[in-house]
């Protein structure tokens, strides 16, 4: 920590992980709609409409993190070891964001219960 | 009340310094060895336990491909072979690989990031015993003649007590599941340890890539292990007491055991490699003589690895009848897993592009590894395509891409490891006459048995028969792998031979002989049991730290905590981002107490694998009261407020301050609990949806009351344990609450049994049952769990060891009722809701 500096609290840390995360629940929602959804034969359109619904949810929280923490300067108060996490924590999510998008754009095209 | 201190030795020279703190850090001779919680003794006996492991399961994968030599072999019965590929891949796996990769964060961590020992030593202990007797249960199984023989993933139903009566496969689930718990101990330990327990200074940007290696695989660990731990107590549940989690004919899916498994298993492979490829990150720039290109980018890297590793484990699952749609997006991140891999590996050509290579043992073992990494790696991302994977799926091709990506880039690393660190456990350099033939045979070795499996698995050899016709073309191929494995086997041998001969004969090295970055040079060789004289601080970039330099000040006593004071071990706790000191450790000293509830955990273990089920109980009750008693030692017995530390600077005991080990050790516990719970919820649900013989003819409406009377009781317990916080701090009458929370957490427990002795249908009639009384069970036990925490609250009081500043055991037990209140409604709930999810099934 640089002289003069004040120490980034440790629940800043969690951003680190806030992009993925949403990926992961993007995971397990869309799988789990989608085994729901052909268990009880939803008909496609529904069923394509409810994970399309949150395939873009998804996206636009992910986005949306992107934009809130790309957009924020880091505080100088938090000095280099600020400056390095907000920007590991820009690029993790943005690694999500493109993670989300080639994952699951399939899901938009395929069939849905065959 | 602050009590007064001895006054810090000032200026005393570096023997005077070494020998007090050795006094002090040392371990016993003798049995007293059997004491030892020292980082650098278990580490050394988790390294050395594996590498016995390692031996053995070699030894099998050699009988294996003896066997497989010829066709019409008759060296192996087919029992006997299941036996040998089963225990080979089960001991390279779980007895081997996690346990070597634990050994080298346990021994090497503190010292890279410049601290005196992890933080919970007793604990690292214990996870040592606990591996060393579950793998000791499963090598001894071997010898019976009685080893697991339903291959290394023990897929249902071949696992079931149907298809395999006796005691095998209860060997590879108790056995499997006591080393997972070591895991899980060790992995917590280690999240904790580095994200506290670093040198001052050593802020998060300037931490060694090494650690942020560590720290990423302990956290997979934290989440990888509890799907696995879950699904086999499930299964050995359904093999003892007949609840048919994983039976199709009473609405149980065997497909369940495979989610489980794979949710562990494929992060699992990561878990595996980050730790060697933190090794490579280390060795790589030092021998380039270029500090590591893209450090930033190598930390995203990891951290997107961490993650997608967990969403790909249905693609070890392709072939089950999963519909398209699933099948694509899991496809996809299978091949995207690629990505930040390649990060890492372009992130090492760049740095040796950059620098100037010096080409010796270790960067000979970094050369393979690279050739194998990018074959492994290669393959897998075919296999990730699932036309591919239909095609090759349960063929040796499998086989090869496993022994490339698992063996391949564990070995190599790791070899490259071990030549890079042994001077610092032996003050010697490697003989070279020896070391490079060596690299050479394992290196050609390897390539010629695992290169040729792809070819039979491409001709159609499926994987696990115990032999084959001689007609199918794969004669030749399996006699070149033979061979191969031979050679392979000659290359490891060598090594040995090597590193014995290094002991004895090797050039004799100063400090640093690599000319490396990080604090772990910047110690005595052989490191001393106390690791550093003082603590240094850290004021530059991430390895960079110029350890030939910094050792003799170190040395002198200059840096932090370069005195003797109580006869404590005493190390430093840190801000975990800034790395600024915040609180004074005091680490429990050598006590015999971990081997002692190891062994109460193996004679549980025994007594469950024997169905002495009620020893077993009692086991495990002698279990709990060992970590209860171990508890009444922690700590410190009276308020000291800041200590001096050196360099003018004072901080608290851990005992005083919010955020010490203990309490972040208990958040890490509740997340792979917490985790092990959503799987739980998870299998129910999974059930529901997907398992056949659903719904079961009959339903049970829970009782109402009892489920209300269960919730209400523990938020009783919850609100008295905070009623006790405050107590505390009031000097009020604490035991009052405590007794009223342990009479809360008694009502749930009682009003949880009343819910299960009502479920209908039977849990040992259908899966509704069974799940129902699982998630109880789940409640019930961690009330369970909470009345042990009270009890050690009530002795701790008693005992003085707490305070209104020291009110950590209080602060503990509120924040597990919380969590046990917060689970205990989702399982409630879900309990309540079956009956209506089910009811949509008729419909």
């Amino acid at each position: 920590m640089t002289v003069g500096t004040r120490p980034v609290p440790p629940g800043h840390l969690l951003w680190l992980a806030a992009g993925f995360a949403a990926w992961c629940s993007a995971v397990v929602v869309l799988y789990a709609i989608h085994a729901i959804g052909c268990a009880f034969a939803w008909s496609a359109g529904p069923l394509r409409l409810c994970i399309a619904l949150v395939l873009f949810a998804h996206l636009a929280v992910i986005g949306w993190l992107w934009r809130r923490l790309g957009r924020a300067d880091p505080s100088p108060d938090f000095g280099q070891t600020g400056s390095f996490l907000r920007t590991a924590v820009v690029l993790a999510t943005i690694a999500a964001f493109a993670t989300t998008i080639f994952t699951f754009s399939a899901t938009l095209l395929l069939t849905v219960c065959v | 009340m602050s009590a007064s201190l001895d006054r810090p030795p000032q200026g005393s020279p570096a023997l005077r310094l070494h020998r007090q703190l050795a006094a002090i850090w040392a371990t016993g001779t003798g049995l007293q060895r059997l004491a030892a919680v020292n980082h650098s003794v278990i580490g050394l006996r988790f390294m050395a336990t594996a590498f016995v492991f390692f031996g053995i399961g070699g030894v099998l994968g050699m009988l294996t491909r003896v066997q497989l030599a010829t066709p019409k072999a008759d060296f192996m019965a087919p029992e006997t072979y299941n036996q040998v590929f089963t225990m080979h891949g089960s001991m390279m796996l779980f007895l081997f690989a996690i346990p070597l990769l634990e050994g080298i964060a346990v021994y090497l961590t503190p010292k890279i990031l410049g601290a005196r020992d992890f933080a919970f030593p007793r604990l690292t202990a214990y996870g040592y015993w606990c591996y060393l007797f579950g793998g000791t249960i499963l090598s001894t199984a071997l010898l019976a003649g009685v080893a697991p023989d339903g291959g290394w993933f023990m897929y249902t139903p071949l696992s079931s007590n149907v298809y395999t009566p006796g005691i095998n496969a209860d060997v590879w689930l108790l056995g499997v599941t006591f080393v997972e718990i070591s895991a899980l101990t060790l992995a917590v330990e280690i999240v904790v340890s580095i994200l506290k327990m670093r040198a001052p200074g050593m802020s998060l940007d300037r931490m060694p890539i090494f650690g942020w290696y560590i720290l990423i695989t302990a956290l997979m660990m934290v989440a990888a292990f509890p799907p696995l731990i879950l699904g086999s107590i499930l299964l050995e549940v359904e093999r003892a007491f007949h609840l048919p989690f994983f039976d199709p004919t009473r609405g149980g899916d065997p497909l369940l055991w495979q989610h489980l498994f794979w949710l562990f298993g494929h992060p699992d492979v990561y878990i595996i490699f980050l730790p060697m490829a933190g090794a490579l990150s280390t060795i790589i720039p030092v021998m380039a003589g270029h500090p590591l290109v893209g450090y930033r980018a190598i930390v995203v890297a990891i951290i997107a690895l961490a993650f997608v590793s967990f969403g790909i484990w249905v693609h070890h699952m392709f072939t089950v009848g999963i519909p398209h749609l699933a099948l694509a997006f899991f496809s996809a991140s299978s091949a995207i897993v690629a990505v930040p891999t390649a990060v890492q590996i372009f992130a090492w050509l760049a740095t040796l592009a950059h620098g100037r290579p010096r080409w010796n043992v270790p960067m000979h073992y970094v050369f393979g590894f690279f050739f194998i990494f990018a074959m492994g790696g290669l393959t897998g991302v075919m296999l990730a395509m699932v036309p591919f994977d239909w095609q090759a799926h349960n063929s040796y091709f499998v086989v090869a891409h496993m022994h490339y990506v698992v063996a391949g880039a564990l070995a190599f690393p790791m070899l490259a490891a071990l030549y890079y660190w042994l001077p610092l456990l032996t003050g010697r350099m490697a003989m070279y006459q020896l070391s490079v033939p060596a690299f050479w045979l394992v290196f050609v070795g390897f390539n010629l048995t695992f290169f040729m499996m792809h070819l039979t698995g491409l001709r159609g050899m499926p994987r696990r028969i115990y032999t084959y016709s001689g007609e199918e073309g794969w004669n030749w191929l399996n006699l070149l792998s033979s061979v191969g494995g031979f050679i392979m086997t000659i290359g490891f041998a060598l090594v040995v031979i090597d590193l014995l001969t290094q002991l004895r004969y090797g050039r004799r090295v100063r400090r640093d002989p690599w000319n490396a970055e990080t604090l772990e040079w910047a110690m005595p060789i052989p490191p001393a049991p106390y690791n550093f004289a003082s603590i240094p601080n850290v004021g530059s970039g991430p390895d960079r730290n110029a350890p030939k330099g910094l050792a003799p000040s170190l040395a002198r006593g200059e840096g932090y905590l370069g005195f003797v004071r109580n006869g404590w071990q005493e190390t430093l706790g840190v801000h975990m981002t800034s790395g600024a000191a915040e609180q004074l450790i005091v680490l429990p000293r050598p006590t015999y107490l971990p081997l002692c509830t190891a062994l109460a955990t193996a004679v549980a273990v025994l007594a469950m694998l024997f169905q002495f089920y009620l020893l077993a109980l009692a086991a495990a009750l002698v279990v709990a009261g060992l970590f209860v008693l171990a508890a009444q030692s922690a700590g410190l017995s009276q308020d000291y407020g800041p200590m001096p530390v050196g360099n003018g600077v004072s901080v608290p005991p851990h005992t005083e301050v919010a955020g010490s080990p203990p309490w972040w050790a208990l958040i890490f516990a509740l997340v792979a609990d917490g985790t092990l719970f959503a799987c739980l919820v998870f299998g129910t649900l999974y059930l529901w949806i997907s398992a056949p013989n659903w719904p079961p003819e009959q339903t049970f409406a829970p009782d109402l009351r009892l489920a209300l009377a269960a919730f209400a009781a523990l938020v009783v317990a919850a609100v008295a344990a905070r009623g006790a916080l405050r107590s505390l701090a009031a000097d009020g009458m604490t035991h009052g609450w405590i007794g009223l929370a342990g009479l809360g957490l008694v009502a749930a427990i009682a009003a949880v049994v009343g819910l299960i002795g009502g479920i209908v249908p039977r849990p040992t009639e259908h899966a509704l049952g069974a799940t129902t009384a699982a998630l109880l069970a789940f409640v019930a036990s961690h009330a369970g769990i909470g009345l042990l925490f009270l009890l050690s609250n009530l002795l701790r009081l008693g005992a003085g060891m707490v305070s209104s500043r020291r009110s950590l055991d209080l602060r503990l037990t509120r924040l597990w009722l919380d969590y046990a209140v917060m689970t205990g409604v989702v399982a409630l709930g879900l309990v309540l809701a079956l009956p209506a999810l089910v009811g949509i099934l008729r419909t």
